[in-house]
């Protein structure tokens, strides 16, 4: 009896599990699909003169799409090496007192609501506009900085996780050849644990590409053009659903909605499952560490 | 490879890990600064449990912390039950083909947007939830509860079939040897080692749908009251924070959002503690 | 031969269109020409629509200008461009004295809009008093059976309290009176007209400008909410778009002001439903 209970119970949650994710993937797809054409990214422009910047996309999501794309790479820049550099201190130098500390404090920091972090580089942006130089202000730089701390650690963690879990041996024999501690992390320990790190970058470009609520706060506008510098507003995909979701002002307004949506979905998507192709225990290294 | 330059390398992972973990305390003292004209006489009082009437210059955040915490508890209380029957269906129950191809597709949810669960909420769920409910504009509690449920648990049962399958095989053998059955090793042998990382989980979950803020915004209705029922509209601290970052940076209200801000921190921070101290007693 | 000659009056009469072309875009637009640089606007979600366009005609022409749009309300936009975090704040609302003297700004008006009461347009109400409304959005009347139509409750919708519109229709249209604090509550005059059109038993309030078959906009009082009513002054819940610089308007976020006052700048706004001002 308990038996039927229990197996029954597991199907119908798998089933509605199943239900939702069908319902998510199939009111995106079948509202999304039609729109998706190179007008909707390009506007009335020709593609290659917007991708030279020769002219500026006004009717498309090509503002919206090199912004992520922008911010993506900003924040990545910021967040790995300092991640890195992070992780692997953690694993190969750190004592065991203020390992543990430090993995308090960033367990705390991947627990922090992005909206929090984004408050953060929203005062952070009015402290220097007010202190440092005028021309300081929620801009792209801002975004990228505060997005690089949300994804800090998981870059931390997988790199950290990834150098622990090597074997012991490996980790010796160089040692024993005389090589200093450095020379055995760069040259053996680092090329071992790159999958795992790999794993982390990945993680972190989908929590840039996907996150809205950091920018929201730090500088992300409904319309800005391709920004011209680090000190500029800029316009990013999953704002624009945001925004297009309360503010549509027709039927077609609302269908590019739903494809910048299955654009980003896609995205993110390839960029999450490309991370659990490599590290399949994903979910509990970088949430969980006894 | 010259020792300075050894010992140059040495000091720059330490001062990157100093770099990384001081910008937990650098938020919390943002916060902290940026809130501290309201740390004066009764006001911190005052801020927590009033209500939120800007037009009587009442600037609480009390109906927003019953917000969030009535929106997470039930999204978690929506999701626990769900991902706990998932895992159990790709850790036992499912044939294993299948199990497989139900991972899989667990683990490509996770990747969906946040955004995007807000964006089906407002044009799939809402509209549905105005039809079948007492709540007229479909926004409210109910709405967001559902969608951050679905949304969390992808990372629950994640987290709990890896728990599951952290059992010893040790242990599965010596159930099989005793002649149980799938079920019978599941409750009594695969569970009760897995309770701890199952509580872990629980509270990760938790924080995950305290600190949401883009399906509550958009499907919980944004009004600032303390609600009354699971169909009446109601604004989170997340969704406070997005909303009121808009006025006077001199005023109270401005001020008032910092505190929103420290209160999440410390939910979370809480939160944390909750799991390693879990994660301790999980050692001995 | 004969081909060469037709290409070549192809190509000319191409040159022709695009020469004509380039004609009608200039006048008002050129002074744009041989212009660089940013502005940065926010705030009055109202403004956006007229905002837009303006910009976009104005990208079309010179691409080495860039003009940000961001939305955020009238306090949004006051309060940014005071502290000299945009170029140019936009308010659906006078600024106070108090915020002209603190912060040295210079509002300009440039089109009256007027608040309109709006709902579903499956509900039946067409009419409601000054009274009424107050009492609805007080939350006094919670259901549509109390102003004579069907017996459903009224699920209010309201703005953030850095709005413009909410400002000068909690003024003028509910006289200062209380709005409930049940109401939903939405950021932008776009979300407002999106969430009661979806809505059958809402009710909210837009800018004029904002108007089309998706709502249906309410008299209040007896007097329909149409740009003559806001013109003429009979329709009472009414106010300035305006657009401030910090100190004097100068260079781009100057033009660009006197742009909205140009011949193409009051198409602009009349095209999107406002009345320009001359």
């Amino acid at each position: 009896m308990l038996d039927r209970v229990v197996i029954a119970f597991s199907w119908i949650s798998a089933v509605i599990i199943v239900g939702a994710v069908c319902a998510i993937f199939g009111h995106i797809i079948l509202n999304g699909a039609g729109t998706i054409k190179l007008s909707l990214i390009f506007g009335d422009v020709a593609p290659l003169d917007a991708l030279l910047l020769k002219r500026q996309v006004l009717n498309g999501l090509f503002p919206a799409v090199i912004g992520t794309l922008l911010l993506i790479l900003i924040s990545v820049m910021w967040a790995v090496p300092l991640g890195l550099g992070t992780g692997i201190y953690l694993a190969e130098y750190a004592g065991a007192i203020s390992k543990k500390i430090f993995n308090l404090f960033f367990d705390i920091l991947a627990g922090i609501p992005s909206i929090v972090i984004g408050l953060f580089g929203f005062a952070l942006a009015i402290f220097l506009h007010k202190n440092v130089s005028n021309n300081i202000g929620p801009c792209l730089l801002i975004s990228s900085m505060a997005l690089a701390f949300l994804v800090l650690p998981y870059i931390i963690r997988t790199t950290q996780v990834a150098l622990e879990e090597l074997p012991r041996e490996m980790r010796l024999t160089a040692l024993a050849l005389g090589a200093t501690r450095l020379q055995n992390i760069r040259h053996v320990l680092l090329p071992r644990a790159l999958s795992g790190i790999t794993t982390g970058v990945i993680l972190a470009i989908g929590r840039c590409a996907e996150d809205t609520a950091v920018i929201l706060l730090t500088g992300v506008v409904a319309m800005a053009g391709i920004p011209h510098s680090l000190m500029g507003s800029y316009e990013a995909l999953p704002f624009y659903i945001y925004y297009i979701s309360s503010q549509y002002t027709s039927p077609e307004e609302l269908l590019t909605g739903y494809g910048a949506s299955l654009i980003l979905l896609v995205l993110c998507i390839g960029l999450f499952s490309a991370a659990f192709l490599i590290q399949k225990r994903l979910t509990y290294i970088t949430l969980y560490r006894a | 490879m010259s020792p300075t330059r050894e010992y140059l390398y040495e000091k720059g992972f330490l001062f990157s890990a100093i770099l990384s973990g001081s910008i937990v305390f650098l938020i919390f003292a943002f916060m902290l600064i940026m809130g501290l004209p309201l740390f004066k006489g009764n006001q911190v009082v005052a801020l927590i449990k009033n209500d939120w009437l800007p037009a009587r210059g009442v600037y609480g955040i009390y109906p927003m912390v019953v917000a969030t915490l009535a929106i997470s508890f039930f999204s978690l209380a929506l999701a626990f039950p769900l991902s706990l029957g998932c895992a159990f269906f790709s850790g036992s129950i499912a044939p294993p083909r299948i199990a497989r191809v139900f991972r899989k597709m667990i683990q490509i949810m996770t990747g969906i947007p946040t955004v995007i669960y807000g964006f089906v909420g407002i044009f799939l769920l809402v509209p549905i939830v105005r039809e079948f409910t007492t709540s007229t504009s479909g926004l409210c509690i109910f709405s967001a509860s559902l969608m951050l449920g679905i949304m969390i648990s992808p990372t629950l049962i994640l987290f709990f079939t890896d728990s599951l399958e952290a059992v010893p095989k040790s242990f599965l053998d010596a159930a099989d040897a005793l002649g149980a059955t799938r079920v019978q090793k599941l409750l009594y042998v695969m569970v009760p080692q897995a309770k701890k990382g199952i509580l872990a989980g629980l509270i990760l979950a938790l924080g995950r749908a305290l600190g949401d803020t883009m399906v509550a915004l958009m499907i919980a209705g944004n009004a600032a009251r303390v609600p009354e029922s699971l169909f009446d509209a109601a604004r989170t601290l997340t969704a406070h924070i997005a909303l009121v970052i808009a006025a006077d940076y001199e005023s109270f209200e401005f001020r008032s959002i910092f505190a929103c801000g420290l209160v999440l921190y410390a939910f979370i921070a809480l939160m944390v503690l909750g799991v390693r101290w879990i994660g301790m007693t999980n050692k001995r | 031969m004969k081909k060469q000659l037709v290409l070549m009056m192809v190509a000319g009469l191409m040159g022709c269109m695009f020469w004509t072309q380039g004609m009608v875009l200039a006048g008002s637009l050129d002074a744009f020409k041989n212009e660089k640089g940013t502005i940065k606007v926010a705030g009055g979600t109202a403004h956006i629509p007229v905002m837009k366009e303006a910009a976009k005609q104005i990208m079309t022409v010179n691409s080495d200008i860039q003009i940000t749009i961001a939305g955020g309300g009238s306090g949004v936009g006051i309060k940014q461009v005071g502290e000299g975090l945009v170029d140019i704040g936009n308010s659906g609302r006078k600024p106070t004295d108090e915020e002209i003297a603190k912060y040295g700004l210079k509002p300009v008006q440039w089109a009256i809009d007027g608040v309109a009461i709006v709902i579903n347009p499956k509900n039946i109400i067409r009419k409601l008093t000054g009274t009424q409304v107050k009492d609805i959005f007080a939350g006094k009347i919670d259901n549509w059976k109390q102003v004579g139509g069907e017996d459903k409750a009224v699920s209010l919708y309201t703005r953030d309290e850095a709005s413009g519109t909410r400002e000068v229709f909690w003024e003028k249209g509910l006289g200062k009176g209380e709005i409930s604090s049940k109401a939903n509550v939405v950021v932008s005059n776009g979300a407002m007209k999106t969430a009661v059109a979806q809505d059958p038993y809402a009710i909210g309030y837009v800018s004029v400008g904002h108007l089309d078959q998706s709502v249906a906009p309410v008299s209040f009082d007896g007097v329909e909410p149409t740009l003559e009513s806001v013109k003429s002054g009979k329709y009472p819940i009414a106010r300035g778009l305006y657009s401030m610089t910090k100190g004097e308007p100068k260079g781009l976020a100057k033009k660009l002001i006197g742009f909205l006052f140009s011949p193409e700048g009051q198409k602009i706004i009349s095209e999107k439903g406002f009345i320009p001002v001359q």
